[in-house]
């Protein structure tokens, strides 16, 4: 670092700046959430279709697996604990998915479905569910699969340095979702049997099948790119400046686009092709965590990942326990509550 | 005397073998899409996945270690007391679970693989029966007796059916002509049946010649190809439910020029009775064959 | 006196469009620079390549005595800062905020600040005169305030170039007066070396030790005020009549612009004296 004439100066008027406050304001955000969600995780894991008791769960964890809670010990357990951790990486990856497409294109209409992940998904899916395949390997893969081709073919079609133009990587996107939608509605007006209502359910995004070795290798494959992105929040910052402002201060905006892309995309399509695409997250949890907790990302990333994951677990939990039969789409739920719930945050900071 | 010792021992090994687990008494059996699964000699708590086999299993008689069934399961009325466990695609595993099932039945298509492999994680057998056809209907009612101890009962069914099946056969072996029929499973689109369904197979035994044959299991039509068709008889399932009936009815009425509407013979059936491959069936043939050539069925019951 | 700036032969273009073409100068430490030249003679061009944002076609460019290309993004952004015309757009952060992100390339991963980066930029806000707009969103402040605080930034990346595009292009009176007089005070006593792009002559001449006039991407002129600003010279490059003479402040060349009711016609031009 060379001998800087500016910062040899003599100490000048009272200090207005608090002390280090990003760690600070970084944990507490951080605890406050987390404590959300272990709270959530909580009701989550008492409260099902064979009945809730917050007493009952409570007894079950502290005497374990006693002969009469051992059904329920196993509800608990192995039915409902895999579904609410489930959520949770649902929810961070996919709040985490918005705000990257949010600093990333500059444009807060951005979500983690822009370049087209969903639809691209959807037709491996459907694909896969009209071959026979099961929902896990032979369904998730194919709907990967799905989800990396549009993913190339929007790289294709945008390549080079207009890359880097942001609207140019939105409207590319926008074109290849929408035609990867017309190419669903065909598929979906071509199936007549029983496999219509599979792949409708899939489509609205379907946490029912969680299983305990499944969301492990989720977390695996999710966890490392959240610490990831963690990293770049401080980058996702300086973009927000600008292109060249950003590059003046030092940022390398080839590879931290890249890179943002990369990571982000594979995020967001691993966990669409294992469960279906939940709508609204994406677009609304970035917004209302930033409007509680300000533009930081540093701050935003942590929040988005805890808070988003809550989100998720809370909406999906009404998802299960609303319908008096069945379970309602937990994207229904995610739409009907996040919409009131950015609204009301919205008037609140306009004050 | 030591030959007979040898003789029991041996017997008694090799049924520790065919037995596998040393746990409660149970036996292994394959099931309809050739699995092999471990299923108790005498189950006692069943659950159902299908409102067809719900029907069978209270043919049988075996209603009482019925604990769970899937949503739409009605017939018989008293099935709708029981608990319900989702619907056929998408069954609440929590709720199955809970009703700790030592038996599972499942068709197999409409019930996701991913459920029996997850309830397998549970130690809970599933069944998967497939019945495509009459013959595999009753090969159905066969086997799931079998595995709940009523073979006896199961047999009985069928053999009424198959008596009832020949009855029709030989009413509809009189007629002079084989009236044209088309089947309509719904609306818009309309959509008929083709040779790989059950309901074609109905419609041939009852004398009846399905406008839709083809091997396009539900195929569509356009209006205009109906009308082309010149069907002598229309027949529509109340899938399409509501007062749709009055409706698609006058719809078809617009047309005269077809055999059907002149000849007021458009009618609408229950599609429960014609859908589910149950014993049922045998009474939805009766059925058929009457709507479609009802002057062979004057003054027979 | 070192050259902080060092350009050879440096060429441009968009495409196939040339922008800038052979143009060499040297600039010293400590200099109060400033480019003007007439609309599209590449002036912002020839700022993007000295801030390494574009990357020259032909010849080369030295920053402290070391290749352009030698530098890694951060260790450039440590030695020059650039101011740029606007601020940025929706960009939702606070004051405060905004001038810490200026300590960018200092700092490690998270970019997490400590007290040293906190005191600079504290001295940074009270250098620029906006301490007390620290917890005011960017975007309800006047253009003027933008300003200084984008430079407060740029401050706190302790560079030893300061580059400004056209700083007061869009400023009421009071705050261009301000921001040139900011410059001056950064130069004479941090001892950062000004580069300016400006629009404005006057105010150019009003500051600058050294001048450079470049019109369609080329080289029209170098030199101290007096040498650059002669009429012939501006006249040729801004191809309009102008007026310079002395400027009642003293020693500072003042250019005029001529409305055409004041040009007779009959007069020879090459008569008029300044």
């Amino acid at each position: 670092m060379s001998k800087s004439p500016v910062s040899g100066g003599p100490e000048s008027a009272p200090a207005t700046l608090e002390r280090p406050v990003l760690l600070k304001r970084l944990f507490t955000v951080s605890m406050l959430l987390i404590l959300f969600m272990t709270a959530t995780v909580f009701f989550g894991i008492s409260i099902g279709s064979t009945g809730s008791g917050v007493a009952e769960t409570l007894r079950t964890l502290f005497d374990g697996k006693g002969t009469d809670d051992a059904m329920h010990y196993t509800i608990i357990w192995r039915v409902r604990f895999p579904r609410v951790l489930l959520a949770i990486l649902v929810g961070a990856t996919l709040s985490l998915g918005g705000l990257v497409f949010q600093a990333l294109l500059r444009n807060p209409l951005a979500e983690p479905y822009i370049l087209g992940v969903s639809s691209g998904s959807g037709i491996g899916a459907i694909i896969g569910i009209l071959a026979g395949f099961s929902r896990f390997p032979g369904v998730s893969a194919t709907a990967f699969a799905g989800s990396m081709g549009t993913l190339f073919l929007l790289f294709v079609m945008s390549s080079g340095q207009t890359m880097l133009k942001k609207d140019t990587l939105l409207l590319s996107g926008v074109m290849v979702n929408s035609f990867c939608a017309a190419l669903i509605m065909f598929l979906l007006s071509i199936t007549q049997d029983s496999r219509l209502h599979n792949i409708m359910f899939w489509l609205m995004g379907d946490l029912s099948t969680a299983d305990l070795y499944q969301v492990g290798i989720l977390a695996i494959a999710l966890v490392p790119c959240f610490v990831l992105l963690l990293t770049l929040s401080n980058t996702m910052n300086l973009l927000l400046m600008g292109r060249e402002l950003a590059e003046s201060m030092g940022l390398n905006i080839k590879a931290a686009t890249i890179t943002l892309l990369v990571v982000t995309s594979f995020m967001v399509s691993f966990t669409v092709s294992y469960c279906g695409p939940v709508g609204f997250v994406g677009l609304v949890m970035p917004h209302v965590l930033r409007l509680a907790f300000g533009p930081d990302h540093r701050v935003l990333v942590p929040a988005c990942i805890f808070g988003g994951g809550t989100y998720m677990v809370l909406c999906d939990l009404l998802a299960r326990t609303l319908p008096d039969q069945g379970e309602m789409p937990a994207g229904v739920i995610t739409a009907i509550i996040g919409v009131p719930l950015f609204i009301i945050l919205l008037k609140r900071s306009g004050r | 005397m030591k030959p007979i010792c040898h003789m029991i021992s041996l017997l008694a090994v090799c049924s520790l073998f065919l037995h596998g687990s040393p746990s409660a008494a149970a036996r292994i059996v394959t099931d309809e899409m050739g699995r092999q699964l471990t299923v108790p000699d005498d189950p006692q708590r069943i659950v159902s996945f299908a409102p067809s086999i719900t029907e069978i299993i209270f043919a049988l008689g075996r209603e009482d270690r019925l604990k769970g069934v899937s949503r739409f399961s009605d017939f018989p009325p008293e099935a709708r007391q029981l608990p319900s466990v989702g619907s056929y695609i998408s069954l609440d595993l929590e709720k199955i679970v809970a009703l700790k099932p030592d038996l599972c039945f499942a068709t197999r298509d409409g019930n996701p693989k991913d459920i029996v492999r997850r309830l397998a994680a549970f130690n809970i057998p599933v069944y998967a029966v497939n019945p495509k056809g009459l013959d595999a209907v009753m090969e159905t009612i066969h086997r799931i007796g079998e595995v709940l101890n009523a073979a006896p009962k199961a047999d009985a069914i069928i053999d009424q059916m198959r008596t009832r099946i020949s009855r029709v056969k030989r009413w509809v072996a009189k007629a002079h002509r084989r009236p044209r029929v088309f089947f309509q499973i719904d609306i818009s689109p309309i959509v008929s049946v083709g040779t790989p369904t059950l309901i074609n197979e109905l419609i041939e035994i009852a004398g009846g010649i399905n406008l839709a044959k083809g091997p396009t299991p539900y195929p569509r039509f356009s209006r205009e190809q109906v009308l082309s068709l010149s069907p002598d008889v229309i027949i529509i399932t109340s899938m399409a439910r509501g007062g749709r009936f009055e409706q698609v009815k006058s719809e078809w009425n617009r047309w005269p020029s077809v055999p059907a509407v002149r000849n007021h013979r458009i009618v609408m059936v229950d599609s429960n009775l014609f859908d589910r491959p149950s014993p049922r069936l045998a009474e939805a043939l009766e059925i058929l064959a009457r709507l479609i050539n009802p002057d062979l069925f004057e003054g027979k019951e | 006196m070192k050259h902080v700036i060092h350009a050879r032969r440096l060429g441009y273009s968009y495409g196939d469009l040339p922008v800038l073409k052979d143009l060499s100068f040297s600039v010293q430490q400590g200099d109060f620079f400033i480019i003007i030249g007439p609309n599209g003679s590449g002036k912002t061009t020839l700022l993007k390549c000295i801030a390494g944002i574009s990357r020259p076609r032909a010849g080369s460019l030295e920053i402290l005595g070391v290749p352009l290309q030698s530098y890694s993004r951060k260790s450039l952004a440590r030695s020059i800062a650039l101011v740029p015309q606007t601020a940025p757009a929706d960009f939702p952060f606070t004051v405060t905020e905004v001038v810490l992100m200026g300590r960018s390339p200092h700092l490690g991963i998270l970019g997490v600040e400590h007290e040293k980066d906190l005191n600079i930029a504290r001295r940074a806000m009270d250098f620029t005169g906006i301490t007390s707009l620290a917890h005011r969103k960017l975007d309800q402040l006047s253009g003027g305030e933008r300003q200084r605080v984008m430079i407060a930034r740029a401050i706190c990346q302790e560079p030893e170039i300061i580059l400004l595009d056209e700083p007061t292009a869009s400023l009421d009176l009071a705050h261009q007066v301000r921001i040139m007089d900011l410059m001056e005070k950064l130069r004479d006593e941090k001892r950062v070396t000004i580069l300016m792009v400006s629009h404005d002559i006057n105010l150019a001449a009003l500051y600058a030790n050294s001048l450079m006039l470049i019109k369609g991407g080329r080289m029209v002129s170098i030199g101290r005020p007096a040498e650059v600003l002669t009429f012939q010279t501006l006249e040729m490059a801004y191809g309009c009549p102008l007026l310079v003479d002395k400027s009642p402040l003293g020693d500072f060349q003042r250019v005029t612009l001529v409305p055409r009711k004041f040009i007779n016609p009959d007069i020879n031009r090459t008569t008029r004296t300044t």
